[in-house]
């Protein structure tokens, strides 16, 4: 009937007749409604849809390790660290360590700084910088203390797993259920995994089976263990507790003799931990675009605040599956080969992950649990090592020239510390960071300095068109990547030393407090 | 809720929609060559793309790479373009528009 209606007004009407003209304007109100309509589904379907296109064409899987790790490799104890000399020089020497006497030195500049100094007038590391670093770090200070310096079971990173309740706490949910919950499949345990540590505040999460290759071979603590839990407190309080507690509070302080510093993880936590739940923490791209100052080291702050807060939660929440578990952060074990594990991205030339999608702007924290029900990821690479071999922007951008200029990786380290590079774990394929000239460099500045992840191409805002960029860089060879290097100067991105970061830091401009 | 990415893509529909009716309808003035589609088709996609690339720089609070992208992807769409229009006319023999 519409059909013969039609014929019937093209026959009688011509003003009325769809010409091509007009059919022409229908179509392309039709075309245009279509593109527009796909257009305004870019983070429902079409980006998605394109997105995993691009991902499954460059991002590889791997069955193993993707770096080669050679078989005399042995890890190193939890204080053969730059930090670890720089941090605990007079413990190390109790325990007849010899300790590097520069990083110690180092160790107490940065200290110095970090706590009590800043310059007037200078941006980026005067008072106002300064005290938004301090904020940003107070969780971690307050409730994981040494856990940068690879020191765990502090506070909120207790190896802790109590069996029985505390029937004096309020809110005492931090105890291993006796029940242990079964999940239907391993899948739906990955998810309820990965779920919960997103809903914690983890950006990305993986789940691999635990290495012992990545644990420290020795874990160092010579805080005594009433102090992990009391602390923080200044000078007065302590005196306080000293004599309200009178002998035994002296008692238990002094009884943690260096004898008792050194402890494997199996015998201190209790239990035989199978998996790692490997999570990573966005920094904040503006503040760390000021990199070296205290707005650049108030992002990594922030991020280690973070990883305190939510590996105690995950830890909380494995107790209450009927699981055991152990927060850790840079404590335990080393946290970028078990993140390359877990999928979460690859090594790089500056030592650090670069994940595909944060780039190496990313703290990382872990958790040990005997739960081994789930799926494991497999490690991913995406053409970051290849593209390290060209490009070298961190080793340009590192102000204390730690980071290797070598083109191909290696299995030893190569710089001019290498005699005596306590801090380097020997053996995996990588480039070798020297890790005593950043950490001079740090006692220089007084602040975590990260101009090596600020200048890396690979940082970048979570903008489609760098996205693109990465796969392309990806998928083509090496000369490329020598011209991706020069565009992204060219481009302006991933400057350090500029004063303009911190201004566009506290810049209100384009920024809503109120929400409207 | 609305982002600037979202409404950059929106006008980008838009205006992919007009630019290629706008190519169909000079195709009917000028007979394209496969050189004219060429070139008119990859000028067009630049100057697209610059557009999205300047756009998304200004949003993600780069304003360098927000003008470098002009002068590395818009300018080379103009001389396509420009060239595009010049074998068009050229080659191409104008037709009568009733």
């Amino acid at each position: 009937m519409a059909k013969k209606r039609n014929k019937s007004i093209q026959k009688s009407d011509p003003d009325q007749m769809i010409g091509r003209r007009d059919f022409f304007k229908f179509g392309s109100a039709g075309a245009a409604l279509g593109v527009v309509t796909v257009a305004n589904l870019p983070k429902k379907v079409t980006a998605n849809l394109a997105d995993k296109k691009v991902k499954d064409s460059i991002i590889k899987e791997h069955d193993e390790f993707p770096n080669r790790v050679r078989e005399d490799y042995k890890p190193h104890p939890s204080y053969g660290t730059a930090h670890g000399h720089g941090f605990f020089g007079g413990a190390l020497r109790a325990l007849g360590v010899n300790v590097d006497e520069e990083c110690e030195e180092y160790g107490k500049k940065f200290i110095q700084h970090t706590n009590y100094d800043y310059e007037k007038g200078k941006k980026g590391v005067d008072q106002l910088s300064k005290a938004v670093e301090s904020g940003a770090w107070a969780l971690a200070n307050f409730a994981s203390g040494p856990m940068p310096g690879a020191v765990g079971d502090y506070g909120c990173m207790s190896w802790d797993n109590n069996d029985d309740k505390f029937p004096l706490g309020l809110m005492g949910q931090d105890f291993v259920q006796k029940e242990k919950y079964e999940f239907e499949d391993k899948k739906q345990a990955a998810n309820a995994i990965k779920r919960a540590a997103t809903l914690f505040g983890a950006d990305l999460v993986g789940i691999t089976k635990r290495d012992e290759r990545w644990d420290f071979s020795v874990q160092f603590n010579p805080v005594p263990p009433l102090a992990r839990k009391i602390s923080p407190m200044g000078p007065k309080q302590f005196q306080k507790l000293n004599e309200i507690g009178g002998e035994g509070i002296h008692h238990a302080m002094e009884s943690h003799t260096p004898d008792k510093w050194l402890h494997d993880i199996d015998k201190t936590a209790g239990f035989v931990p199978k998996s790692v739940i490997v999570m990573a923490f966005e920094m904040d791209y503006e503040a760390f675009s000021s990199a070296p100052s205290c707005v650049a080291s108030a992002a990594a702050g922030e991020g280690y605040s973070r990883m305190t807060k939510v590996a105690h939660q995950m830890a909380v929440f494995f107790r209450q599956l009927g699981y055991h578990a152990i927060p850790s952060g840079n404590d335990t074990g080393l946290s970028v080969p078990y993140a390359i594990a877990a999928g979460l991205g690859e090594g790089s030339r500056m030592g650090t992950i670069v994940t595909y999608k944060y780039g190496p702007r990313v703290r990382i924290a872990k958790v040990y649990t005997d739960f081994d029900f789930t799926e494991y990821d497999k490690p991913k690479t995406f053409g970051v090592f290849e593209f390290c071999k060209r490009c070298k922007r961190c080793a340009d951008a590192c102000p204390g020239q730690a980071i290797s200029f070598d083109n191909e990786p290696s299995f030893e380290p190569t710089h001019e510390n290498k005699d005596n590079a306590f801090f380097n774990a020997k053996g995996v394929e990588k480039w070798y960071m020297d890790a005593k000239k950043c950490f001079k460099t740090w006692g220089e500045l007084g602040n975590d300095c990260g101009a090596c992840i600020t200048s890396c191409p690979y940082n970048k805002p979570d903008f489609w068109h760098h996205q693109m960029v990465n796969s392309i860089s990806a998928a083509l060879p090496g000369p490329v990547h020598s011209f991706m290097r020069e565009m992204d100067i060219v481009f302006g991105y991933g400057n350090t030393e500029d004063e303009e970061a911190v201004d566009k830091f506290y810049s209100p401009k384009g920024r809503k407090y109120n929400g409207h | 809720m609305i982002s600037g990415e979202l409404i950059l893509f929106f006008t980008l529909g838009i205006l992919t929609t007009l630019l290629i009716a706008g190519l169909i309808r000079l195709n009917k003035v000028y007979r394209f060559n496969w050189l004219s589609w060429l070139l008119s088709g990859s000028g067009i996609f630049l100057i697209l793309f610059a557009i999205a690339w300047s756009v998304s720089s200004v949003l993600e609070g780069e304003p360098r790479a927000a003008s470098m992208g002009m002068v590395f992807f818009g300018i080379p769409a103009l001389i396509l373009i420009l060239f595009a229009r010049r074998v068009m006319m050229k080659s191409g023999s104008k037709k009568e528009v009733k």
